[in-house]
């Protein structure tokens, strides 16, 4: 055995089997604490003081109103760098709000013509059918409006990318003919005065990051640096920058970005060093 | 590994603001440290219930108490702390016995599988594969130290207290868990056929230390 292999760096290069919490798990525990939170601070004086019950009734109701009001107004979902989120909206449809993403809700999408949000990153949403009303989608550049269909949208780096798996879209862009969609379409909006671009994808290869893959299929290396700076916050670079262009296949698990980069690193034979937040892979 | 991205200041000022009566902090803590928490408290129990209620209390407790309770530049051991003592009274109510007998029971290593599908060299897998069968052979508190301080970069100190044990027998254990660990996989690959003429670096994880 060579000197410098110590047993303690064995053991930190092996994973321990863990058991992660889904988001639902989280999110439940979370509504607990904060409801016992809340409850706590309008029972207390009530049960202390029964005849200041009137007083305690309305302050209750205040407070309940208020969280009421806040909860209609907290009708917003942001995923910080590396989180996935699952929502489901009022009216039945559901998104998953990819990394880094930020996802607000319009006012009462259960009764409007109109059910409204807006997206800054990429989600994919399965939007239920609600008597006939409208689904809008707003980015910066465009508007998908829709009746009930599965589709993915990505709303970075100046352009809006939408994916469509099932149902019919029109995507809408200020100035630009609109474009109607079919499944496995995948069309581009960028910033500029283009023409929307339309070709045929396979779909799946834009969905993979729901379960945390990363479906490669002769992606540029470029493109994967772009996901990680976008999705994750981590800056990684080359010595030789040659390998930007490289293209690689296959499928990478994105559920541990350490391992992401050093699966990464071990496909391009390639060593990683990290500098202050950037890897450097040389 | 870089699992916690705070350094020791955030920290301490995270921790400070939370105890000063912040609910951004105290929503900041919760986002960033339940998942860990739920995966040590499930590692800890087996009982995905019991460590949703304990994760409840132990969260509902800090925040009640937030104006008496101390500095920490390290939350996370502070909260496993906190956490697994609960696990282990609740434990024990719920099993009517020395709670220490459930704890960590059946936690285990593993070599992560879509890595392997990477790596194809056969031999390079199976030695892999003693180094970790062997690791899930030591005794459970064993692996819970090793679990603690090589996996979520606690101190000694830290791991002693989080498992109320001395730092002396936290010593002793990763000393006595490490030399068995070398002689048992030694034995094995020899045994086996196997060549020891590659570092064991290599053969272990495959993974480029990243810091």
């Amino acid at each position: 055995m060579e000197k410098e292999d110590q047993p303690e760096d064995h053991i930190k290069k092996i994973q321990f089997k863990e058991n992660s919490p889904s988001q639902e798990d989280l999110e439940r525990i979370r509504k607990r604490i904060w409801n016992d939170i809340n409850k706590h601070e309008v029972i207390v004086p009530w049960w202390n003081r029964p005849y200041y019950l009137a007083a305690a009734a309305v302050s209750f109701l205040v407070v309940a109103l208020g969280i009421g009001w806040w909860n209609i107004n907290q009708e917003n979902y942001k995923t910080a760098y590396g989180e996935i989120r699952k929502i489901t909206l009022e009216d039945g449809s559901r998104v998953t709000l990819n990394a880094n993403s930020t996802l607000k809700i319009g006012n009462n999408l259960d009764d409007n013509k109109v059910r409204e949000v807006w997206l800054t990153g990429e989600a994919y949403f399965a939007i239920a059918k609600h008597n006939g009303a409208k689904f809008i989608v707003h980015t910066t550049e465009a508007e998908v409006e829709v009746l009930g269909t599965e589709f993915n949208v990505i709303a970075r780096r100046k352009n809006t990318k939408v994916v469509l798996h099932e149902g019919k879209v029109k995507l809408h862009a200020p100035n630009l003919p609109a474009v109607i969609m079919k499944p496995g379409d995948m069309a581009t909006v960028m910033d500029k005065k283009q023409p929307i671009e339309l070709r045929i994808v396979r779909t799946e290869l834009y969905d993979s990051w729901k379960e945390s893959m990363m479906v490669l299929d002769d992606k540029p290396v470029s493109e994967i640096a772009e996901m990680l700076q976008d999705n994750y916050g981590i800056h990684i670079s080359f010595a030789d920058t040659s390998y930007l262009n490289k293209r690689l296949n296959g499928k990478l698990s994105l559920k541990s970005t350490d391992d992401f980069i050093t699966n990464l690193a071990t496909i391009l034979d390639l060593e990683v060093e990290k500098r202050d937040e950037t890897f450097l892979f040389k | 590994m870089i699992r916690d991205k705070l350094t020791p200041q955030e920290h301490r000022s995270l921790w400070d603001e939370f105890r000063s009566g912040s609910q951004d902090a105290f929503s900041r803590l919760y986002e960033l440290f339940s998942a860990d928490l739920y995966r040590y408290g499930y590692n800890l129990v087996r009982n995905r219930q019991l460590v949703e209620d304990c994760l409840h209390e132990l969260f509902l407790h800090i925040y009640n108490n937030r104006h008496k309770i101390g500095t920490t530049d390290n939350i996370r051991f502070y909260l496993y702390r906190a956490l697994r003592r609960r696990l282990t009274d609740a434990s024990a109510r719920l099993n009517k016995l020395d709670s220490e007998d459930y704890i960590f029971d059946r936690a285990e290593f593993l070599i992560q599988s879509y890595e392997t599908e990477l790596v194809e060299q056969q031999v390079v897998d199976r030695q892999k594969e003693v180094v970790v069968a062997e690791l899930n052979r030591l005794p459970k508190r064993q692996k819970e130290i090793l679990y603690l301080v090589f996996m979520k970069e606690l101190s000694y100190q830290q791991a002693a207290e989080v498992m109320n044990i001395t730092m002396k027998s936290v010593y002793n254990t990763i000393h006595v868990a490490l030399s068995a660990l070398r002689i048992s996989v030694i034995e094995r690959l020899n045994r086996e056929g196997i060549f020891i003429n590659v570092s064991i670096a290599v053969l272990v994880g495959y993974m480029v230390r990243i810091r």
